[in-house]
């Protein structure tokens, strides 16, 4: 009975979802549930997404484009890393109340996907599971991270 | 907060301009109460079955089929309750209007007797016949109170076909609530954005914290009353505490007519007894107590973060507005105007914010125009 009323459409934009690395665990219904809470914006090449300093409210994900996390007003000489799509950035703001610890400006012309704390939260009290599922990926994006930075930590200390 | 924070905090130009507009929109929802209230009623109605619907999504249904559903199980228990009411109501008709008659008098009656007393002790009463005049006076009130029944059930049947809009508006806040966000979020620019989401979250967290947490505090307060009562050897002191508990709705003044409403019930039941209509003061008292100390912060807590006294004043701001209503709806009126209003001055005043907005739409005019400049 209840198979009546069961969503069996998938749409190109849960499709796209699926793709990226924050969601790949998520299953169709629970896509579906996500996909409600995510709001999507377009920035121009050079547009600031957030600032240095900021209060972080939201994790953003790229689905087109790329965009630039550099120092404070220092796109060129203070880059930091580009990141393209499918990747995500300004997590830790989905885990704490900390400040951006970088500046994001959009490489080329962008569209992300805006994934906002205080529905993270709520999903948190709500689906337990899907939020679970989320952390656990931001957990393994956040380890290798820590990885890469110890790896570049070792080779600079073997260079000195 | 940006390390070198350039903004300014709100000070008093943005506080007169929210205190402005509670009063201009209490002013405008009196003259569209028959749409404000379905609205509200719709909206608690959202709230309360928001959670289910998401279990259902969850299950795999689509959000549509989930808020039908629902709505469909609402109005079969909506409709078994109305036709159940409705047909106890009808057997009990001729008894509500001889009670009501009944417990006038006898809160009549009380007051003839307390001020008796107070004549007794104060002369000067006495010779002004105190006591007499003001009998007379409400005994003439109340002898028209008939007169009052054909304006009540015409204005109880011009009322419902706007009550009914209550599930119809709460069925699409279910099915479309995310893309009417989302359709509001898409108009804010993108240096706004991060700031604009958060007051949509905090004007969505004030308004589910106050109506959940209000329909939760009158539940507790009927149970509790209704215990109470039942235990000084009240009648009907489950519909007694329903009654107080809505009556509660207002804030300050709703708990006072409630407490009037159930000495008033002591008086006329137990005449001879004045330690019943004494009980139930002192229990209204300590539900009063318990409210404030316990129950209130359980439920509606810090919601809307309002200060006491700018509570108090708004409250009595409210009544002369707007009346009844504008006594309701004072307080979540200036909740979600102040979170409002904070978070559009804390952006205009944010000079970072406003040349990143001017920055981006001069980024957006050059690319329009990229190839407008190309030399023929």
């Amino acid at each position: 009975m209840l198979g009546l009323f069961l969503n069996k459409k998938t749409t190109p934009r849960l499709e796209r979802l699926r793709a990226l690395s924050l969601f790949v665990n998520l299953t169709a219904s629970e896509l579906n549930i996500v996909d409600a809470l995510l709001h999507e914006r377009q920035f121009i090449k050079d547009e600031v997404i957030f600032d240095e300093g900021d209060q972080g409210e939201a994790i953003y994900i790229i689905i087109e484009g790329s965009v630039l996390i550099c120092r404070q007003g220092r796109p060129r000489d203070g880059q930091i890393i580009e990141l393209g799509p499918g990747t995500f950035f300004g997590d830790l703001a989905l885990l704490d109340n900390t400040v951006r610890s970088a500046q994001a400006r959009a490489a080329v012309n962008t569209t992300l996907a805006v994934f906002f704390r205080a529905d993270f939260m709520s999903l948190l009290e709500s689906h337990g599971l899907i939020a679970s599922k989320l952390s656990l990926q931001l957990a393994r994006h956040i380890g290798r991270r820590l990885r890469e930075a110890n790896k570049e930590l070792a080779a600079v200390h073997a260079y000195e | 907060m940006r390390m070198n924070d350039q903004t300014s905090d709100s000070g008093p130009i943005v506080w007169t301009s929210i205190l402005a507009v509670t009063c201009l929109l209490l002013l405008a929802f009196q003259k569209i109460l028959f749409l404000v209230v379905p609205f509200l009623l719709a909206l608690i109605l959202y709230y309360l079955l928001y959670p289910p619907m998401q279990r259902l999504v969850l299950a795999g249904m689509s959000r549509a089929s989930a808020a039908a559903i629902l709505m469909l199980i609402f109005l079969v228990l909506l409709a078994i309750a109305a036709t159940a009411t409705l047909a106890w109501a009808t057997i009990h008709l001729g008894d509500w209007q001889l009670a009501i008659e009944r417990y006038l008098q006898g809160g009549i009656g009380l007051l003839e007797r307390s001020l008796a007393g107070l004549e007794k002790r104060y002369s000067a009463l006495e010779h002004a016949h105190f006591a007499s005049t003001v009998v007379n006076r409400l005994n003439d009130a109340t002898s028209r109170f008939a007169e009052h029944y054909e304006p009540l059930a015409l204005g109880i049947a011009a009322w419902t076909p706007s009550l009914l809009l209550a599930p119809f508006l709460a069925f699409f806040f279910l099915k479309d609530g995310r893309h009417f966000q989302r359709f509001l979020a898409r108009a804010v620019p993108n240096a706004f954005f991060e700031r604009t989401l958060h007051l949509l979250s905090e004007v969505d967290r004030a308004a589910r914290s106050y109506f959940v947490g209000l329909i939760t505090l009158t539940i507790l307060d009927t149970l509790t009353l209704a215990f109470g009562l039942w235990t000084i050897g009240m009648s009907s002191p489950l519909a007694l505490g329903l009654i107080a508990a809505v009556f509660a709705w207002v804030p300050y003044v709703g708990s006072i007519a409630g407490g009037l409403l159930v000495v008033l019930v002591a008086a006329t039941d137990f005449p001879a007894e004045p330690a019943v209509a004494t009980s139930a003061i002192i229990l209204f008292v300590l539900v009063r107590l318990l409210d404030d100390f316990v129950y209130m912060p359980l439920t509606i807590g810090k919601s809307l973060d309002i200060h006491p006294l700018v509570a108090v004043l708004m409250i009595f701001v409210g009544g002369a507005i707007a009346g009844i209503p504008g006594l309701m709806l004072v307080l979540p009126v200036l909740g979600v105007v102040m979170v409002i209003g904070e978070t559009v001055g804390a952006i205009v005043s944010d000079r970072r914010l406003m040349a990143r907005y001017s920055h981006g739409k001069a980024l957006r005019r050059a690319q329009a125009s990229a190839d407008l400049a190309t030399p023929y």
